[in-house]
């Protein structure tokens, strides 16, 4: 009878254990937006936006739509602390179903490790940021990669 | 001997209990790593992933444009009503949130100070209902605001500062739907206050940035539809914020920039235009003032 109560007892530890450890999440919020906050001087915040990405064994395009209006000024500070692994940033100036699109800013000459990224955008109505999430083909069924990536907008 | 297996037993489940709460706390350790595996239940279907989210802007933002196109202060055009008590619902209180936002931002920009002064309550008296007036408490902000007060640039950064820890708070406890109702509500009374202000300056850059804020509606509406599935109250928000796209859309400046499609050029509404559009906003704030 002890015995079970016993292995009821490991049997709860671990489960809270494990709970926890599968509800963990790297993307320190407080930390990334501090971080975005300081090189966006001297301009004022205006938004900021999280997006959760997971790795999977199919590559993703998730695509968030910035409206924004002509004759503003406008920086956006990406932050990429958050991601286990470099996933592909473009912002175009069309949505991704345009059949043509020039992308207006790119992450791809950017240093390895470089996680902080800043771009004063150009004149525009809208900006459309892709993130480009490459396939892992060590996702399984029961395990996969799993981070954040956030910008942050500003404007003067 | 059975006291001490029985010790050996209870010493060995709590160490191991103690390793599990151990590597669990760990994690909250900052990593210098971000790696991030998520174990994953086998049976449970993945969730499926939306593959186009908003970011919209601040009512600030809204106010501070329309103030650079030359929008003066105009007494009583604020929301009249001062008793935030008076919206129960959620739906109602986030609206109306985004109602005293705007006109927050208004009567800072025009150093009303003692309206900024309310408005900053109301908000405040929105948030704690909403649960989330603890915002207003995170780096001192009521009390910064209140000691700031006629130094308008201090104000909107503390403002700017403001839409920061609830856009923060927001996201943290998944609640973004709230983010797009507060705005839908911000800018149906940023529009309101334009077009009120315009209907005596007849204002041309006005004008022009009242048209320029309907580009926008889009995105608020794809925004809302976005979260539908969490909030189905908002449905009737969506059927408000759609009937204005659709008196936009059916005005012929409107029509004309369409077929011209030269996104770099400015519609200028004729004034008997602005009026159906005004009469169309006027009508969605009543509703939503109303809660």
């Amino acid at each position: 009878m002890k015995k079970i109560y016993y292995i009821g007892i490991v049997a709860i530890a671990a489960l809270v254990g494990f709970t926890t450890i599968q509800t963990q999440d790297n993307c320190d919020k407080k930390a990334i937006t501090t971080a975005c906050k300081k090189k966006m001087e001297p301009f004022k915040y205006d938004s900021q936006k999280f997006t959760k990405i997971n790795f999977t064994k199919k590559a993703q395009q998730l695509e968030v739509e910035v409206p924004v209006f002509i004759g503003e000024k406008y920086r956006i500070v990406f932050n990429t602390s958050g991601l286990p692994k470099p996933v592909s940033i473009n912002i175009y100036t069309k949505d991704k179903e345009a059949k043509k699109r020039e992308a207006i800013f790119t992450n791809k000459e950017v240093k390895a490790g470089e996680t902080i990224l800043v771009f004063d955008a150009p004149r525009a109505r809208k900006m459309y940021i892709d993130y480009d999430v490459p396939a892992d083909s060590t996702a399984s069924p029961t395990q996969k990669l799993s981070g954040c990536v956030a910008f942050m907008v500003g404007y003067k | 001997m059975l006291l001490n297996r029985k010790s050996l037993a209870l010493k060995g489940t709590m160490l191991i209990a103690t390793s599990m709460l151990f590597v669990a706390c760990g994690s909250e350790t900052p990593k210098e790593e971000s790696t991030e595996v998520v174990a994953v239940d086998s049976t449970v279907v993945e969730e499926e992933v939306e593959t186009t989210s908003y970011s919209l802007p601040s009512p600030l933002q809204i106010a501070s444009i329309f103030k650079k196109s030359g929008l003066k202060y105009k007494d009583g055009i604020t929301s009249s009503q001062k008793d935030a008590a008076k919206y129960t619902t959620n739906l109602a209180k986030a609206l109306n949130l985004g109602v005293y936002s705007a006109d927050l931002s208004y009567t800072v920009l025009n150093k009303q100070n003692q309206e900024a002064m309310n408005c900053m309550k109301l908000c405040r008296q929105l948030a704690d209902n909403l649960g989330m007036g603890s915002v207003f408490d995170q780096g001192n902000l009521s009390a910064r605001f209140e000691k700031n007060l006629g130094n308008e640039d201090s104000l909107a950064y503390i403002i700017a500062e403001l839409q920061m820890v609830t856009d923060m708070y927001l996201d943290e406890n998944n609640q973004q739907q709230i983010t797009s109702i507060v705005f839908a509500g911000a800018w149906v009374e940023s529009l309101y206050i334009g077009s009120k202000v315009y209907e005596k300056s007849k204002g041309k850059d006005l004008n022009s940035k009242l048209s320029e804020q309907m580009t926008i509606l889009g995105s608020i509406i794809s925004a809302l539809k976005a979260e539908e599935k969490k909030d189905a109250n908002i449905t009737g928000l969506i059927a408000d914020m759609e009937s204005i796209k659709a008196i936009y859309d059916s005005l012929d400046s409107v029509k004309k920039y369409n077929e011209a499609a030269n996104e770099d050029a400015d519609v200028t509404l004729s004034d008997e235009e602005v009026t159906k559009l005004t009469t169309k906003i006027e009508e969605v704030r009543t509703k939503i003032i109303n809660g």
